[in-house]
């Protein structure tokens, strides 16, 4: 996973890495039962102090993108975990509405719409 | 005994200046830095941790003994490197190690070659011929070769150049990574802590204005920028400290106070802004 | 490897520097000692030598202001003065046996036969001297640091100087002290021994204290 530190972006450091952690996860790069860099590893290599990671990593684990085991290491949380799927649903809802409104301007039936859907699916499952 | 460092009530007077009440505490496995300007008594401080000065009163515990009734303890689990110095000049590293190795029981002559050799450290050198970043580089492999738990600097960066500098920061983050050592570096180049401390005490006329988490103590403070006519006379009571100038001003708040400035730009604050600031009586 | 023993290795390492100079300057007692035909003034000499370079060590640690290794190592301030005597009083002694050995040795190269009262005497009178001149320059040093008690390494001289008038003045072979020391040499010796540990208990007591009360 690539996290990178900006130190004029104005973001706090802990949010930076929360952001890259997150879409890490949500990309898929950052696997289910992956575990996350170890905080001071991560600390010493990035030069930050190790209550920044670790801000970090806690408020990943409050917002339930990561699971803390004391003296292991911070792991993935998996798919199914409520909240990635929420946020995941979203994306979809969200994608879709475009794709929606993009139908709209396209003058795109609804059937045809379905249709297109079915086949992209289709198209999914195949590959 | 998680806290490997902890002050409590420290006092300490000179004729002309007192140090009044210093605490804090420093867990294992964290960096603290201890900021203030020159004069405010961060290495009187640092000397009454060492019990090189007699504290009048309060507190020390290193690693959760004594400073003074477990002095010979504490001082060889401690490891300390100061501003300049402190070997005979006419040593070579080899006698300087041959001469300090003998007073630690856990001295580990494999660990100091290897430290030497990656500082770039030539043992047949004298110390007075080596450059500063390698005299404080030398003090810091005296303190890892006997595995010091705990590393205390006294402006150690002073006079040093950047790379320098920023290998120092680099072998102290790889120092803490275990978890099981910790640090205290004073400083007043405090961009040096900007990112790698974890924790701040800051001294200011000998007294403590604050120690705790560096995010914290970051987030405490504003900075607000404006024009002259721009910040109301009410208003003025709330600035820390400020610099005003022709076409405008600078000045640092509290966070608390953000709401009542909302109409001007504001900026995080940096730990030099607040150093700054708070010792700027405004102008 | 015991405390005091730990400090004395110190202070021998940071004269290391010098010790070629030292060694060096045992010579001229020597040469003083054949000039003057006389073991007492010749060893008297030496030991005034080496008790000038018990400063070397205050010297050369303050010129690297070693105070603050000293703050750090783990020992303890007593164990560090006591390192010093200790230290300080090895050089002397070392000096000491090389000039007994070498000058009557030097002198009856020379001619000059040396009796064994002379022998005794000259070893009586080193021994008292260079405890004397350690005693205060210690704690002097101490005090006052090598810089501004650089007095305290005259007293050696002073002492020396002293000796040689005492020793013109004094009659040896007629003096009744110097005969009935002579007549019992032991007693003499441990007379010597015992004043010399009474001083130096007390020069190291004032020594601890003070080093105790300083603030570096």
């Amino acid at each position: 996973m690539k996290l990178i530190i900006s130190n004029v972006s104005g973001v706090p450091i802990y949010e930076q890495i929360k952001q890259q952690v997150k879409s890490a996860i949500l990309s898929g790069e950052l696997q289910e039962e992956e575990a996350l860099p170890s905080l001071r590893t991560l600390a010493k290599d990035l030069k930050i102090s190790v209550l920044t990671v670790t801000r970090a990593y806690t408020e990943l684990e409050e917002e339930g993108f990561v699971k803390n085991v004391q003296g292991r290491g911070c792991f993935v949380m998996g798919r199914g975990s409520e909240l990635i799927r929420e946020q995941l649903i979203c994306k979809v809802e969200s994608s879709l509405t475009e794709a929606i409104s993009a139908a709209r301007m396209a003058d795109l039936s609804p059937q045809e719409l379905h249709q297109l859907l079915d086949i992209l699916l289709e198209d999914k499952t195949d590959g | 005994m998680d806290n490997y460092l902890e002050v409590s009530n420290l006092s300490k007077t000179f004729p002309g200046f007192q140090l009044q009440n210093i605490s804090f505490s420093l867990p294992k496995g964290y960096i603290m830095g201890l900021i203030g300007p020159n004069g405010s008594g961060k290495t009187t401080t640092i000397k009454l941790i060492l019990n090189m000065l007699k504290r009048d009163s309060g507190e020390v515990k290193l690693m959760g003994l004594d400073n003074i009734s477990d002095e010979k303890t504490v001082k060889s689990n401690l490891g300390v490197v100061f501003d300049s110095n402190y070997l005979c000049e006419e040593w070579t590293v080899a006698q300087a190690e041959a001469a300090v190795s003998v007073f630690y029981k856990n001295w580990d002559k494999k660990k100091f070659s290897g430290l030497i050799k990656r500082f770039h450290i030539a043992s047949a050198k004298k110390i007075k011929e080596l450059s500063k970043g390698m005299q404080m580089k030398l003090m810091v492999a005296c303190a890892f070769s006997y595995d010091a738990k705990l590393l205390i600097l006294d402006e150690p960066t002073g006079g040093l150049d950047p790379v320098s500098r920023d290998e120092l920061l680099e072998i102290l983050a790889e120092y803490i990574e275990d978890g099981e050592h910790g640090v205290l570096f004073s400083t007043h180049i405090t961009a040096d802590l900007e990112r790698a401390a974890d924790y701040i005490t800051y001294i200011s006329y000998g007294e403590l204005f604050f120690s705790g988490s560096k995010d914290e103590f970051v987030d405490m403070f504003r900075i607000v920028k404006g024009g002259r006519g721009e910040l109301a006379s009410d208003l003025d009571g709330k600035l820390i400290g400020a610099r005003k100038f022709s076409t405008g001003f600078e000045a640092l708040i509290k966070s608390e106070d953000l709401k009542l400035f909302g109409h001007l730009d504001v900026e995080p604050a940096t730990i030099d802004d607040i150093v700054v600031f708070t010792n700027r009586e405004g102008d | 490897m015991n405390d005091t023993l730990k400090a004395a290795r110190l202070d021998l390492a940071l004269i290391r520097p010098y010790m070629r100079n030292i060694c060096f300057t045992m010579a001229i007692p020597v040469a003083f000692a054949a000039i003057n035909r006389s073991l007492v003034t010749g060893v008297s000499f030496a030991m005034c030598f080496i008790a000038m370079t018990a400063g070397y060590t205050f010297s050369v640690s303050e010129k690297s202001s070693m105070d603050r290794l000293y703050g750090i190592l783990p020992i303890s301030k007593k164990n560090l003065v006591l390192g010093r005597y200790l230290y300080t009083c090895s050089m002397g002694l070392l000096a000491f046996m090389f000039s007994i050995i070498v000058h009557p040795i030097v002198l009856r190269a020379l001619g000059t036969i040396v009796q064994p009262a002379d022998i005794c005497l000259a070893a009586i009178l080193g021994i008292l001297m260079f405890t004397l001149y350690t005693v205060f320059q210690l704690p002097g040093y101490y005090k006052f640091g090598s810089i501004n008690g650089r007095i305290f390494m005259y007293i050696p001289i002073v002492g020396f100087l002293a000796i040689l008038l005492f020793v013109s003045e004094l009659n040896i072979t007629n003096n009744p002290v110097i005969a009935a020391l002579a007549g019992n040499p032991i007693a003499a010796i441990i007379a010597t021994m015992l004043v010399c540990v009474i001083a130096y208990l007390l020069s190291i007591t004032v020594s601890v204290k003070i080093i105790r009360s300083k603030e570096v």
